[in-house]
């Protein structure tokens, strides 16, 4: 299901979270980064559905999200995980699971039962799957999360920071399941961690302010950092003084840095191939927040 | 249908594993069976019909049992919001309204339970001890006809009001509606007691009695609500109360309907 809007905008009082939004999404893993309050979360509460619209248009697989047929059209075959997902403390995840399916419609009971053991297997809960969930670390209610999003095949998985709290093992798998996923469905990734992006989309949008900054291709993304990227090594510990720091390690000949910024930063400093991190920074830094 | 179902069926699966929920109502239970005074149902004269003997005991643990029920119940809407689970269902496809009819009907079920329970208890008490089989079976009508209106009654406003002006603030302005709304004696002050509106189950107790439980067609403010107690008027109380206990839900589904429309 391709998601398209135009001029899509919301406010909330007076702040304004999406500024008419212009956004088109083809099919396939689509990953959405930008900074804390740049307005991700409200984009995709739109498209799951649970907030309505301030003014534009939104269409998910030809439906429209304004009108009440199109969003339970849209909602019938959505899988999504929101970023803050609370859970049930006095169900287990098997039901929990058996809970949300009930609500999308899975009706066969054995069908459902068989996918929810499923979809347990894949997230590694099984061994849990009939402990009640109150006291289940942050990893794992992530992973029950994610698990329900997964229910009932959708066409649609509009996913908020789902890597958020995961061991970096667990992140790695499900970052490599999305993207398998995502085959013939439509993946829409919300995340702060740009490695997540870089390995499994091949397309992203970068919002700021409320505003979508940039869409196109990933490896275009990363072409943002070309010319700006630059390493700098210091003896005295000191940062350079123009430009984004975006990593700092102490070997023995000095501080290394990895600086973005437009102009060379010191006479020392050697233009290095951007990885997608510093693209963005290096958007950002063109294109800030208002 | 099967939605409304499932909401149900989890509903009643959460709030029945709660122990506060049995705490909260049989502990209030005990305490009014065991305090009881003279004119307590235990002590009804030998040979008192079983009708009569159960519909005090429902009577009996009318005055508190429905505080704990509205006390559990208080929680179940705002939780989802305190616990998250807000943004998920609402992402599912279907409507607030099945939403909140699931949970009225899986909350109202399962706060009930503890309240058969007791009636159960006190059945089999009475059984034993008057040699009456009769009166287990009276415990479950009982309940029926005089409790299980009342908290239909209760439920709606327990779920709903606390959406509005917070569980615990609804927790006590209840506790004082219960008494000025039950128990409060309709010539003293102006008050709901002895209407078709009093959920403690005035009008059907006084009907399987034979005689004025509380305040039942005792002539007061809102005289309208208070005709003598009849098997008419006691169709209509229990009528009234159910209706009545689902006006905030349909307020709070059309509210909720809009909400999801319109920025
Ligand atoms: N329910 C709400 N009420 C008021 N303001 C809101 C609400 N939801 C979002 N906002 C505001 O809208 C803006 C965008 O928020 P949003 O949650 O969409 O950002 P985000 O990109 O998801 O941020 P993060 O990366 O921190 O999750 C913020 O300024 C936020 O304060
Ligand atoms: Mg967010």
């Amino acid at each position: 299901m391709d998601i398209q809007t135009t001029g899509l905008s919301r406010r909330f009082g007076k702040v304004t979270a999406l500024h008419s939004v212009d956004l088109s999404v083809p099919g396939g893993m689509y990953g959405l980064l930008g900074a804390n309050g740049a307005g991700k979360t409200t984009l995709m509460r739109i498209l799951a559905g649970v907030l309505p619209p301030g003014g534009g248009e939104v269409r998910v697989g030809g439906h429209d999200l304004t009108t009440g047929a199109g969003r339970t059209a849209v909602q019938r075959r959505l899988g999504y995980l929101p970023q803050d997902l609370g859970l049930y403390p006095d169900l287990t995840p098997r039901e929990f699971l058996d809970y949300v399916g009930l609500l999308k419609g899975l009706d066969d009971t054995r069908a459902r039962r068989q996918q929810v053991d499923e979809l347990l297997e894949l997230v590694a809960l099984s061994e849990v799957a009939g402990r009640r969930m109150k006291g289940f670390s942050g990893g794992m209610r992530r992973r029950v999360g994610i698990a329900q999003a997964l229910l009932g095949d959708p066409a649609l998985i509009v996913v908020d920071e789902p890597t958020a709290g995961l061991d970096p093992e667990e992140r790695v798998r499900f970052r490599s399941l999305l993207a398998g996923l995502a085959g013939h469905r439509t993946v829409l990734l919300s995340t702060h961690i740009v490695e997540d992006v870089a390995q499994t989309c091949q397309h992203a949008a970068v919002m700021a302010g409320g505003r979508v900054v940039y869409t196109g291709t990933v490896p275009d993304l990363v072409r943002m950092g070309e010319g700006a990227t630059w390493e700098v090594v210091t003896t005295t510990g000191a940062p350079p003084p123009v430009g984004v720091v975006v990593s700092a390690i102490s070997r023995t000949d000095g501080t290394h840095y990895r600086v973005i910024s437009s102009t060379a930063p010191g006479a020392h400093a050697v233009p290095a191939a951007p990885s997608l991190e510093d693209g963005y920074v290096a958007l950002m830094q063109r294109a800030p927040a208002q | 249908m099967s939605e409304l179902l499932a909401v149900g069926r989890y509903e009643f699966r959460m709030q029945v594993r709660k122990r506060s929920l049995w705490l909260a109502m049989l502990l209030l239970a005990a305490v009014i069976a065991l305090t009881q005074g003279d004119r307590g149902p235990r002590y009804t004269e030998a040979g008192a019909p079983a009708r009569e003997v159960m519909a005090g005991w429902a009577l009996l643990f009318g005055i508190v049992v429905p505080i704990g029920f509205g006390m559990v119940l208080a929680d179940r809407l705002v939780r989802d919001r305190r616990l998250g689970t807000t943004a998920l269902l609402e992402s599912l496809p279907v409507g607030p309204r099945v939403l909140l009819a699931g949970k009225y009907l899986g909350g109202l079920a399962s706060s009930a339970l503890p309240g058969l329970l007791a009636m159960l208890v006190a059945g089999g008490y009475e059984t034993v001890h008057r040699g009456d089989p009769l009166m287990l079976a009276w415990a479950v009508l009982a309940f029926g006809l005089i409790m299980l209106p009342g908290l239909a009654f209760v439920a709606g406003f327990a779920l709903v009001s606390p959406l509005v002006i917070s569980a615990p603030l609804f927790r006590v302005l209840f506790v004082g509606y219960w008494f000025w709304g039950n128990m409060l004696p309709p010539e003293f002050l102006p008050s709901l007691s002895g209407t078709l509106l009093s959920p403690i189950g005035d009008y059907p107790v006084s009907w399987l009695i034979g005689e004025t439980a509380l305040y039942a067609g005792v002539p007061g403010w809102l005289s309208f609500l208070r005709p003598a107690p009849s098997g008419v008027s006691v169709l209509v109380s229990v009528v009234l109360l159910v209706l009545v206990g689902l006006l905030p839900l349909v307020v709070a589904g059309t509210v909720f309907s809009r909400q999801r429309r319109t920025a």
